[in-house]
């Protein structure tokens, strides 16, 4: 064996651990830090979630029932410190229905207050991040 | 509405970092890059029950069913799963009834069923949370246990490769939610109740997942009943987002989601 290969196992060795203990539960975590401030705002946070990973810019598309009454939050997190990740909410014709978006290291939300009740579409993107591929997490809550 | 399930999203492909979204994308064109996720999220009872609240005083004790002191185990593990969603359904309602009693039983039967189904561990912690959360009618933390439960009961399930029977959990809980809903609404009909019975996302979900059942599943009698129930209640919830929902068409949800939740709680099934 090389030089060059044993530096390669070496430098492999050293970055493997950080992508297996990279988990979608990890980024859920970061998903329900986010969720925490709008608890006290009386959102209730549900248990389910969505979660993968995702190449940098390609994104996801979630249909999900929403109803005209509540308003929703959805937060989206990851352990990539350094990725930027955006989720964004467009109704069945496609438009954007979200009426709050925002992105920080770690975070994407949106908020929407449905207009009718009806199918929407929830769009995650990994929009920068040095790894390959980037786990995600989306919960959401409503009130 | 179908072809809305199955189509996704054409984004703008070079999205700069921290730009503005897009104001409109196609649904109806699929672009390579976009993926669609297949797992639904089914919302719980209290998503549509808060509805009710802001747009009325629904009496929901008079929706609130009794439950019985001991829950029958019925012999096929896939009514039990239907039965249990049930059952999670009922604590939902018992809670927004605030009715300490009817929710304490329903934590004990919760745990009797999912002993049933090989996941009373996951369940013990959250069944006991229920009891005590009703003690102290602290009722936001019941429903958040009862969301809990529904979640790791599923979860379970999966673990044990028994996803079908998960699916089934979902099911008896969103055939309850709907039928309970479906009698609020027709108590005092308006347009924006009943809109909230437009869930094609779900029913579109529900019916895949029940023409998928395992063979073993699909020959229960009370499954085809279930199935065709889904695909009877399809049409009259409105195929496009914004339909009114006539107060005729409710009633007929209501009786159709009625007559499966007794059929999964008949005792001699």
């Amino acid at each position: 064996m090389n030089r060059f290969a044993t530096f390669l196992l070496a430098a492999a060795a050293l970055i493997a651990p950080s992508h297996a203990y990279s988990s979608i539960d990890d980024a859920l975590a970061f998903a329900l830090e986010a969720a925490a401030p709008y608890v006290k705002e009386g959102f209730t946070v549900r248990e389910d979630y969505w979660g993968g990973d995702l190449p940098v810019k390609t994104t996801k598309a979630i249909v999900h029932q929403l109803f005209k009454g509540n308003e929703y939050w959805f937060w989206m997190g990851t352990d990539e410190k350094v990725a930027k990740i955006s989720v964004h909410i467009y109704d069945s014709e496609g438009n954007l229905a979200e009426v709050q978006a925002w992105q920080k290291p770690h975070f994407a939300a949106a908020r929407v207050v449905p207009k009718k009740t009806g199918s929407y579409y929830l769009i995650v993107e990994i929009e920068k991040s040095p790894q390959e591929r980037t786990t995600w997490a989306l919960a959401y809550g409503f009130r | 509405m179908r072809k809305l399930l199955f189509a996704s999203m054409a984004i703008a492909a070079s999205t700069p970092a921290w730009a503005e979204p897009p104001q409109k994308i196609d649904v109806s064109n699929l672009p390579a890059a976009a993926k669609m996720i297949d797992e639904v999220v089914v919302p719980v009872p209290s998503e549509v029950f808060n509805v009710l609240d802001k747009l009325g005083k629904p009496r929901w004790e008079d929706v609130l069913r009794p439950t019985e002191k001991s829950v029958a185990v019925p012999s096929e593990a896939a009514h039990t799963a239907l039965r249990l969603g049930t059952v999670i359904a009922e604590g939902f309602i018992a809670v927004e009834a605030e009715n300490t009693e009817e929710v304490k039983k329903i934590g004990t039967s919760v745990q009797k069923l999912a002993k049933a189904l090989n996941v009373e561990k996951q369940v013990v912690k959250h069944a006991n949370a229920i009891i005590a959360g009703a003690n102290q009618k602290d009722w936001p933390s019941v429903r958040q246990e009862l969301d809990n439960t529904m979640r790791d009961v599923k979860e379970a399930m999966t673990n044990l490769d028994s996803e079908a029977l998960s699916q089934l959990v979902s099911i008896g809980g969103w055939l309850r939610g709907t039928e309970a809903l479906a009698t609020v609404v027709s108590s005092g009909f308006t347009k924006d109740g009943a809109e909230l019975l437009h869930q094609p996302v779900l029913l579109d979900y529900f019916e895949r997942k029940l023409s998928a059942m395992p063979p073993k599943y699909k020959s229960l009698p009370l499954l085809t009943d279930v199935q065709r129930g889904v695909l009877e209640i399809r049409p009259l919830v409105g195929v496009e987002d914004g339909t009114q929902i006539s107060p005729k068409s409710v009633q007929e949800v209501g009786t159709v989601a009625g007559r499966l939740t007794n059929a999964i709680n008949l005792k001699s099934n």
